[in-house]
């Protein structure tokens, strides 16, 4: 039988173990942005190589599930000789998968700005760093906002699978707690509760956003 | 990795592959076909059953597909439903899939502009054949992209099935790497097949939207 | 005022790939007056009206602004650098057919921006110079509006505002009035004319043939990337000798039938 105190039981310890949820999602989206900067100027550039090795980046980690580059990840660190915690080699893994979609999102709200505006900024004589940083940059970063906070709701999912190498997150705190418990289906649907607590309250402020933005 | 390598596991990462594919397949077509049935009920529906189809969506989008398949694989049992790793799995993919797909599809029915199903109402055509003839083929063609999108990421989840022993590509190719020692060959490779998998989809779907598009005017 | 230039163009040449947009074309632009280039779509108005900025590349021939080569360093030679060009294009005021305000900015900060970042103006300065630019334009009440709070023809008045903030010697107009609600077309023809009394030298693409007869100083008409005629609006309008002209403009009345 379903028991209510076992399910009500869960929420304590498993609330607390989200806080490794919510910090692997939190600095993995704060990676992504940095490199996805990178990464999408690359793709924009003048230059040929710059622009292949863009979108080789980009094709490789939206091709390659996340779990295999966790675990490529995983054996690869070793193997090179540098010695990190998994919990930062968990969070750089996330991060890097996440900046080839954070890139495209990017490229897609500069390529949806119309082109007159650049050419006004232009035929008033305005250099082209100014163009960017006052007419591209506060532009996109705004459109891109609602994006960015569907990404980072799929990377609250996403770090789930990190359980797998072994962080105690959410996810890898359920499995404890249900081993321990044999309540399985209590404490997965705890844990089930808890993701969706998160990733409703990150919708709200993605549709607040988006609300702000239509205005 | 060498030649005896291969020849001690080809079959078993074969059977895999094989196990992969139709995981996918078979996923995305159960999948697909559950989130247009949503999609449909959702529009023709009573209130209450859109609402109760709201609040499934939300909650399969909510949460991620491992904890999904945790409930379904481990939670299962305790109710009554005892399912091996493979069935669950799908069934887990036909869940996890649906809601995306509904919503995918439901757009795409937003997108057919309202003029042609008047038009077809305007000359007597009942509503059921409208669906079928002029909403479904108009929306499918909108949401083609997406769907084909959406399939390249189930052809992601997939290896999410190996963490409940479905025994996937993945799944075999752990075990092997763990009785061979080779982890990070075994990965690189594993990776490399998915890079040239997915991208051999996208292809494919640009190609069919090329095609079934061809009638259609561009704005 | 800052002085009014002219602008002279020799025997422009301009190339889409195989498709030859600018086809020899010679015009001159005397200072101080307003010059009207009409043509059917594709005549390849608007594409020169880009040359004299340089928004758009010429191939061969060469424009002068008061004299000075603009685009290349010498004629037929190297592109000019980038900060020289954009010397050059303070000069050059520009009002776009789809405005291209930014719309993430308010009224006043789209007037004052280019004060500030290109003149090099301190912000408070900047600020007052885009208010008398804005009241010169009857909008002194809207400057706090973002451009989507703005109607059309309102967007446009703060277009030109941001243009003529720069105080630029020359003004180009591409098709201001094509993309506004007919009731709105007035407001903006109103600003042009005062502008035009003011002895700013404008060169208007237009679809407006009443502005052209009635405002401009020469009218050119333009087709299939050459220029046809180039005169005063009664040479061109009364009595056109070019049978191409003459089609244009039966065709023109025809549209707005009622009219005459």
């Amino acid at each position: 039988m379903f028991s209510i105190q076992t399910f009500l039981d869960a929420f304590v310890p498993l609330a607390w173990a989200a806080r490794y949820t919510l910090l692997v999602s939190c600095l993995g989206i704060a990676l992504g942005l940095v490199i996805g900067v990178v990464v999408c100027a690359m793709r924009l550039s003048g230059s040929r190589l710059a622009r292949g090795i863009g979108a080789l980046w980009v094709s490789f980690l939206r091709g390659v599930p996340l779990l295999v580059q966790l675990l490529l990840m995983f054996y690869l660190l070793p193997v090179i000789g540098i010695d990190v915690p998994p919990l930062v080699a968990a969070v750089v893994t996330v991060g890097i998968c996440a900046s080839a979609y954070i890139s495209e999102i990017w490229r897609g709200a500069i390529g949806a700005l119309p082109g007159g505006q650049t050419e006004a900024a232009q035929a008033i004589g305005m250099g082209p760093a100014t163009i960017w940083r006052r007419i591209i940059l506060p532009q996109a970063v705004v459109m891109s906002l609602p994006a960015l906070v569907n990404e980072l709701i799929l990377l609250v999912k996403a770090s789930s699978l990190v359980s797998v190498v072994g962080i105690l997150e959410l996810t890898r705190a359920s499995q404890a707690q249900a081993a321990t418990t044999f309540r399985p289906l209590e404490v997965y649907l705890a844990a089930a509760c808890i993701y969706l607590a998160i990733n409703l309250c990150l919708a709200a402020l993605g549709r607040w956003l988006e609300h702000r933005m239509a205005i | 990795m060498e030649l005896s390598v291969l020849q001690q596991y080809g079959p078993m990462l074969l059977r895999g592959f094989g196990i992969t594919v139709f995981c996918w397949l078979a996923g995305t077509v159960l999948s697909m076909a559950l989130g247009l049935m949503i999609a449909l009920a959702q529009r023709y529906g009573p209130r209450w059953l859109n609402w109760l189809l709201r609040a499934y969506i939300e909650v399969i989008r909510g949460t991620p597909f491992l904890v999904q398949l945790f409930v379904l694989y481990y939670g299962g049992p305790l109710v009554g439903l005892r399912l091996d790793a493979l069935p669950a799995g799908l069934l887990g993919l036909t869940v996890y899939g649906s809601p995306y797909f509904a919503e995918i599809f439901r757009s795409g029915f937003g997108a057919v502009p309202h003029g042609q199903i008047e038009a077809a109402r305007a000359v007597g055509i009942p509503e059921p054949s409208i669906v079928r003839r002029i909403l479904l083929p108009l929306a499918l063609v909108s949401a083609l992209p997406a769907l084909v999108n959406f399939s390249i990421i189930l052809t992601k989840e997939t290896v999410i099935l190996s963490i409940i022993t479905v025994p996937e590509l993945m799944y075999q190719t752990q075990r092997m790497s763990t009785e061979t020692f080779r982890y990070l060959e075994a990965n690189f490779v594993l990776a490399l097949f998915f890079w040239g998998l997915v991208e051999t989809i996208s292809r494919l779907g640009r190609r069919l939207e090329a095609r079934v598009t061809r009638h259609i005017e561009r704005g | 005022m800052t002085q009014a230039a002219s602008v002279d163009m020799t025997r422009i040449n301009k190339f889409y790939g195989p498709f030859q947009a600018l086809r020899d074309v010679s015009l001159h632009i005397p200072p101080g007056k307003v010059t009207c280039l009409i043509g059917p779509s594709g005549s390849g108005k608007s594409t020169l009206l880009r040359c004299i900025n340089f928004l758009e590349r010429y191939d061969a021939g060469e424009i002068r602004i008061d004299g000075q080569l603009i685009g290349y360093d010498t004629p037929g030679g190297r592109l000019m650098s980038g900060r020289r060009l954009r010397e050059m294009r303070r000069d050059i005021g520009m009002v776009f057919q789809q405005f291209n305000l930014w719309p993430h900015m308010t009224a006043l900060q789209n007037v004052a921006e280019g004060l500030e970042r290109v003149r090099g103006l301190p912000r408070a300065e900047a600020e007052a110079q885009a208010r008398a630019a804005l009241d010169k334009v009857g909008l002194g009440d809207k400057t706090a509006n973002h451009p989507a709070r703005l109607s059309g023809g309102q967007q446009q008045r703060v277009a030109i505002a941001r243009a003529i903030a720069m105080q630029p010697r020359v003004m180009l107009f591409d098709e201001p009035t094509s993309a506004l609600d007919p009731e709105l077309v007035g407001e903006v023809l109103a600003v042009m004319k005062q502008l035009a009394a003011e002895g700013m030298t404008m060169v208007v693409v237009t679809h407006e043939m009443g502005f052209a007869a009635h405002v401009a100083d020469r009218v050119a008409f333009m087709e299939r990337g050459e220029l046809v005629a180039a005169g005063t609006p009664a040479e061109i309008f009364a009595n056109p000798r070019d049978e191409r002209i003459r089609a244009f403009l039966h065709s023109y009345h025809e549209r707005n039938a009622f009219e005459v």
